[in-house]
């Protein structure tokens, strides 16, 4: 076998700088290796131990300035728990007009931004020049909807700094945190969420505001999910399908609560977790295992054996709220106790991160805790399956966006969108979801503002309910940003943090293996993806970045590449 | 007029990227603005090296950092996001890399001192990088700290300028962009270098209070408290620590105007402070000491004197007493 080593660091995400370490079968034409390990620890565990529980939900927003305001959600929704301080229904709207404005900003910022210039005439010019050619005779098929008549066309409007869809893009994104600042003070990093409710005065143009921006978002969905159709369907259609493939192992806690149900109360978890508008599940080997937020909860592990961090005693909460038995493993169990160890000890521990996985604890099967994948497919994947709202189908998610008159956009009548659970998930699949996942979340806060404003009519305005800080308490708070499930768990006592445990969507997805055959979800992805550029000379690696990026790493990347001991080029990607 | 360039190098360390979105928010001027250059005398800003927005999609970033550091990027602008780390207290492991040299990580400490020493200037976008921020919060588990303090407070670029601090949680998007195009036509000749004030911030964004910068602040001079979040009147008895905080972002908003944590209704809770997030900031629910308040009152009193004084004096002045 020629193998050849690919290094792909630092490929900064989520809480910094994430690496890659690939290794290609050059014979076969796919790699047959990977391993993921993030290079920079910060300790927010540590710094949150002994602070005023509330003090989490401002400063766990700084784990992620791109993602903040969903770990700002699953704080206050933890430490709501914990304070028995549930908000008023207006407080909850405004709480999902944030979240909202954000998967607005980043999912546009995701798809165009950070995925799209892998798909780029820069990019496909250059790794797969047999694409180009292809894609300049490739007619798109929704040319009426976007105005771009070749797939080509489409491509070069995602090269960075100059085309057309990536330069919308960023103010479209700019409108998102705009809509964020107008309820939160500020983006990144809101600062109106607060345990019972929200602090913001409600004024009277308040909700005309955010629907007015509201609006531009609705306008460009209409453009923005068919050009992300055309060239999906056209990159699957070279033949796409195997690259960053793996089972269909998937966690969605849900999001957008239902204003009326949500009560902060853990043993109504099960309950107002099914009535949000994003379902909450577990999906194992393509079926769905289940739906109840509270035997998700109870299900997660998080193990340490191949990350930088020493193992703790064993439980020390036996039980949740409810009487449900508590794992060693989980969260509310877990202590943190880092220790820095080598770089690239691929045989032991390797990465700042740790290893979540998924116990299907209830049925114990196997008792094997599964390694679940988080992001946009999870929640589109289960949402669509469930049936739990009226836009799910059993096998799609159909909704309609409205009509919308904005200056610049194409397309003002209202349309249908139908997202289709797709027969496997891989990096095409992925960012497809992505796309749709923005459309939906518009659909969502569009509902929800008429929703607020009957409330307003109704004289339910009321942001904010006093509460009582009890002394001793604990808290989850699940919910989802934009690249996956994202949770927190406290327990307080004497009114101070005694434990805060946070696990981040990409620690389910970029988390270092716990055995060879027990990949992470980036390694498993990477496993078995075929090589699409030209493996004479030097290896770039794109479709392992595409591969990545498609897990929505947040930021883009430096790609350091080694050929043995040899640096052989460094590659930076918008 | 083709104008000399001037390299930007951006460097993330103990970073959470929220000062990179943040400085996508900037729109009069803008990124695309700045680096496009609309009238000659700003323009020829490259941004050389950036993890998230750089310009060049190819093989030339990590050795821009690396030409910087030897001397061949000539002149440069480090600006640095995130805290510094002490690799020190990492054992024989590392809290933070940059890439690797010779199969070993180069830490971003490693990485600063570098480049520090061939800089024009070194600009610190956000508090973690100003004053060591979330990062240095007790027990400062990572020995975390500002550039300032890591290159040491008299330090000087070559070109004689202390390191430029623009704190913020995130640095403000319009902050960074105004000191980024100030300092190029300083660089060039056309305006004076930036005042600074003692830790180093400049005086015109963090002169004042975001109490003296709150729309609400009249409110509370008039009495006015709000007991309820939710009420539109002064956040002070709900937490807000905007008396102790240096701050214009109540008055200016945070994306094109709008929003600004206390017009809003939230409260302040120090983000652009040296002790930020550790007391007196934290905890954030928690009221701000009463002393500022006794002495703004003493002021208040004596402006109020004045105000009555000023009119009452003139009608004496016109007959003659």
């Amino acid at each position: 076998m020629v193998k050849k080593e690919v290094m792909i660091e630092p490929m900064t995400r989520l809480e910094g700088h994430l690496g890659i370490h690939a290794v290609a079968d050059l014979e076969k034409g796919v790699y047959v290796d990977a391993h993921s390990f993030v290079v920079m620890f910060r300790g927010f565990e540590i710094i949150l131990k002994g602070r005023e529980p509330a003090d989490a939900i401002w400063i766990t927003q700084r784990i992620c300035g791109v993602c903040p305001t969903p770990h700002a959600m699953a704080s206050v929704q933890a430490v709501d728990m914990a304070y028995q301080a549930p908000p008023p229904p207006m407080g909850v709207l405004l709480r999902n007009f944030l979240h909202g404005a954000e998967q607005l900003y980043d999912a546009a910022l995701g798809c165009l931004v950070l995925e799209g210039p892998d798909y780029s005439e820069a990019a496909v010019k250059k790794w797969n020049p047999d694409w180009w050619e292809k894609a300049r005779k490739a007619k798109a098929p929704n040319a009426k909807l976007h105005g771009y008549k070749t797939i080509a066309d489409i491509m070069r409007a995602l090269n960075p700094l100059s085309g057309e869809l990536w330069l919308r893009s960023l103010a479209v994104e700019k409108l998102g945190r705009k809509m964020a600042s107008l309820l939160g003070g500020k983006h990144p990093h809101v600062v109106s969420m607060v345990p019972g409710g929200v602090a913001k005065t409600l004024t009277p143009t308040d909700l005309e505001q955010y629907a007015a921006m509201l609006a531009h978002h609705v306008a460009f969905a209409k453009e923005f999910i068919p050009v992300m159709d055309d060239l999906l369907d056209f990159v699957l259609s070279l033949g796409y399908d195997e690259c960053g493939s793996r089972k269909v192992n998937l966690l969605s806690y849900g999001a957008y609560d239902d204003p009326e149900a949500y009560t902060a109360n853990y043993e109504d978890m099960s309950n107002w977790g099914l009535k949000r508008a994003v379902s909450p599940g577990v999906v194992i080997d393509g079926e769905l295992v289940t739906q109840d937020l509270i035997e998700i909860n109870v299900g997660v592990r998080e193990f340490i054996d191949r990350s930088y961090y020493e193992d703790w005693a064993g439980p020390s909460i036996a039980e949740d709220p409810a009487g449900n038995p508590l794992d060693a493993k989980h969260p509310w169990n877990k202590e943190t106790k880092p220790k820095p160890g080598p770089y690239k000890a691929w045989d032991s521990k390797y990465s700042w991160a740790g290893s979540p996985r998924w116990e299907d604890w209830k049925k114990r099967v196997d008792g094997f805790a599964h390694s679940v994948e988080a992001g946009p497919i999870a929640r589109m994947w289960v949402t669509a399956k469930a049936g739990n709202i009226p836009e799910s189908t059993g096998s799609s998610l159909k909704f309609t966006l409205p009509k919308a008159t904005v200056a610049g956009y194409k397309v003002a009548d209202e349309m249908e969108f139908e997202w289709k659970i797709p027969e496997r998930v891989n990096t095409v699949e992925r960012v497809r979801a992505r796309a749709y996942y923005y459309a939906y979340s518009a659909y969502v806060m569009y509902n929800q503002l008429l929703q607020a404003l009957e409330m307003v009519k109704a004289g339910k305005a009321e942001v904010w309910r006093k509460y009582k800080k009890p002394k001793d308490g604990m808290g989850v708070g699940m919910t989802e940003a934009m690249r996956g499930a994202l949770a927190h768990w406290v327990v307080m006592k004497g009114q101070r943090i005694q434990n805060y445990q946070v696990i981040t969507p990409s620690g389910w997805n970029a988390g270092p293996r716990l055995s060879d055959a027990d990949l992470g979800p980036y390694e498993d992805a990477i496993v078995g993806t075929p090589i699409t550029e030209p493996t004479e000379g030097e290896l770039s690696g794109i479709d392992v970045v595409r591969t990545i990026r498609s897990f929505d790493p947040c930021l883009a990347c430096c790609v350091h590449l080694y050929q043995g001991d040899r640096c052989i080029r460094e590659i930076p990607i918008c | 007029m083709e104008p000399e360039k001037i390299h930007v190098i951006w460097l993330s360390g103990q970073a959470c990227t929220g000062c990179t979105v943040s400085f996508l928010n900037a729109t009069h001027p803008s990124v695309v603005d700045i680096l496009t250059g609309f009238i000659p005398q700003a323009a020829g800003i490259t941004l050389d090296y950036h993890q998230t927005i750089m310009l060049p999609w190819g093989e030339e970033a990590l050795k821009a950092v690396e030409a910087a550091e030897r001397g061949e990027l000539d002149p440069f602008v480090l600006v640095v996001e995130g805290a510094v780390p002490d690799e020190d207290k990492a054992g024989e492991g590392y809290w933070c890399a940059i890439g690797e040299e010779e199969g070993k990580p180069v830490t971003f400490s490693e990485r600063l001192k570098r480049l520090a020493e061939r800089a024009a200037a070194v600009v610190a976008a956000g508090t973690c990088s100003s004053f060591g921020g979330i990062p240095h919060g007790k027990p400062n588990p990572t020995g975390a700290k500002g550039v300032m303090d890591f290159l040491g407070k008299g330090w000087k670029s070559k070109l004689g300028i202390p390191v430029v601090n623009i704190p913020g949680c995130p640095v403000h998007g319009e902050h960074l962009a105004e000191v980024l195009a100030h300092a190029v036509l300083a660089v060039r000749g056309y305006l004076p270098l930036p005042e600074l004030d003692e830790m180093h911030r400049p005086t015109y964004i963090f002169g004042h209070t975001a109490h003296e910068n709150c729309p609400r602040c009249g409110l509370f001079a008039d009495g006015k408290n709000s007991h309820a979040f939710g009420e539109p009147y002064c956040m002070g008895l709900l937490g807000c620590k905007g008396p102790i905080s240096h701050c214009d972002v109540p008055k200016r908003g945070f994306v094109e105007g709008v929003g600004g944590c206390t017009a809003i209704g939230a409260i302040c809770i120090g983000c652009t402070e040296p002790e930020f997030p550790d007391e007196p900031y934290g905890p954030f629910l928690k009221k701000a000491p009463a002393g500022f308040f006794v002495m703004e009152k003493i002021h208040s009193i004596g402006g109020s004197l004045d105000a009555v004084w000023s009119r009452i004096k003139e009608k004496f002045a016109g007959r003659k007493l």
